[in-house]
């Protein structure tokens, strides 16, 4: 194998594929990036179990100056391989391939030869050959895996939760995740696909995927037994999917409600931030929330044993029903508002030790984010 | 102490810390049972004596019919208590002890269920 390239291109390409990889694996040849040359350009894929991404340098784009001598393909650690790159002194670069796997990188006056792998020992790629697709704006999708997967489980103790749920039926498009002390659920109207759809994605893969979708960029999804794809641009993106049925979370989410509180989430958000200053360095991370309908106000308050306490009075645009006294952990509440943006909210509470919830006043239904209380007797 | 000594004493100290956190790991996993047997038998023992004093009122006035309706609600108080002691009782981690006394809405939804 043997081409030359503009560096800047490669870097970017190599960037993208290195996300998938990690130095933690126990599949010695996935620390390493595979490259392939053919008629049509290179293609980089990097692989960790869960996700591989793959995405092409094309040659006929005249902007990565590629220029291949003789196709092949190799595998190079990753770790190494990406930093001499971003490290050599010219703009373009040499590669070549031996046929004993020695790999010589050249540019300008700097020349490297390091140990490549034997392609034909690299995991295949899962095969998803499918024809229906569904395709959606990558704008959109970026936005419901922000407003999703803050909720998704950290813990392993039950799998399934560490994962957002999709279900795509009836022109609906719904996002739901939970850790069970939370959830966050996102809901629009999608009418790409005749097609019922129902899988469940880890929160992990969707993270990498979410930074790698650039704006305005259409994305396309296959889905195939235990493995989904996205392809965007040049890349293909595959993920596994998590195996098992999602508990049913739509009788979670309270319809009736005895006190509503409507305000600006940026302002509750950053009088809870300051609450939580305190609160975090006590024992039971809690902030405490009083609620007087009469006065139209509304106290937050968080103590620490050791440290000293913290009050503060808000005016919400509006507060209506009973009294309440409610205590939550304040990292909860955070992740949700911080999910809202600059919008008026409503938070909807049935009893101190009933879930909450919160949803824009505007188009309340397609956003909801769902709190439980802490007890504090 | 030559460094054969040192060695085999490193080795020894090794295996038996080894074997100390495995019995750590044992002793709390036993313990985990016994609390759950423990808040388990404590509801079955309140259960037993509810129903004994029923049963001696029943026996006073026998007139009185059992509530039917009541005694749906009665399992429902059976399930808050083992969640008030800390213990999941939804589906999902059904019996595993709640951490840091948080909610759970599963649950929640189980406990008020309509």
């Amino acid at each position: 194998m043997k081409f030359s390239i503009k560096r800047s291109a490669f870097i970017q390409s190599l960037n993208t594929v290195s996300r998938a990889i990690s130095s933690k694996t126990t599949i010695p040849i996935l620390t390493g990036i595979k490259i392939t040359a053919d008629s049509e350009g290179l293609i980089l894929t990097g692989s960790n179990a869960d996700i591989s991404i793959e995405t092409q340098i094309k040659i006929d784009d005249a902007k990565n100056e590629l220029v291949i001598e003789e196709e092949g393909s190799v595998v190079l650690t990753a770790g190494f391989f990406v930093s001499i790159v971003r490290k050599l002194p010219d703009e373009k670069m040499d590669l070549s391939v031996s046929n004993d796997l020695q790999t010589t990188i050249k540019s300008g006056q700097s020349e490297f030869t390091i140990n490549g792998l034997n392609a034909s020992n690299y995991p295949h790629l899962p095969e998803i050959d499918t024809d229906d697709s569904v395709t959606f704006s990558g704008d959109i999708f970026k936005e419901i895996i922000g407003q999703t997967v803050i909720a998704v489980s950290t813990q392993e103790s039950r799998p399934i939760l560490t994962g957002v749920h999709f279900e795509l039926s009836a022109g609906k498009l719904l996002a739901v995740a939970t850790d069970s002390h939370r959830l966050s659920q996102r809901s629009i109207n999608f009418s790409g696909s005749d097609r019922d759809y129902n899988f469940i994605i880890p929160g992990k893969s969707l993270n990498e995927l979410s930074r790698m979708i650039e704006e305005h960029q259409d994305l396309e999804m296959r889905i195939a037994e235990n493995q989904v794809l996205f392809i965007f641009g040049d890349t293909f993106f595959y993920s596994r999917l998590l195996e098992g049925n999602y508990p049913d979370t739509s009788r979670l989410i309270p319809e009736e409600s005895t006190t509503q509180v409507q305000l600006e989430a940026p302002t509750l958000l950053a009088s809870i931030e300051r609450a939580s200053l305190l609160s975090h360095a006590s024992r039971n991370n809690v902030v405490k929330l009083t609620i007087t309908p009469s006065d139209g106000r509304i106290e937050i308050t968080g103590d620490s044993p050791d440290v000293g306490t913290v009050e503060e009075e808000l005016e919400p645009e509006s507060v209506t029903g009973d009294e309440l006294e409610i205590s939550f952990n304040p990292d909860y509440v955070k992740d949700a508002l911080h999910s809202f943006g600059k919008t008026m909210i409503e938070i909807s509470f049935s009893s101190a030790l009933r879930p909450f919830t919160l949803k824009p006043t505007e188009d309340g239904d397609s956003f909801i984010q769902l709190v439980t209380p802490v007890r504090t007797f | 102490m030559n460094n054969k000594e040192l060695y085999t004493g490193f080795k020894n100290m090794e295996s038996q810390t080894k074997l100390m956190l495995t019995r750590f790991s044992e002793l709390r996993e036993a313990m985990n049972e016994v609390l759950e047997k423990n808040s388990e038998l404590e509801i079955e023992n309140q259960h037993l004596r509810e129903l004994l004093e029923s049963r001696s009122k029943e026996d006073h006035n026998p007139k009185t019919q059992p509530q039917k309706t009541q005694k749906h609600s009665e399992s429902r108080k059976t399930l808050e208590k083992l969640f008030n002691a800390g213990f999941h009782v939804c589906n999902q981690f059904y019996g595993k002890p709640r951490e840091n006394g948080e909610g759970c809405m599963f649950c929640d939804e189980i406990i008020n269920r309509k």
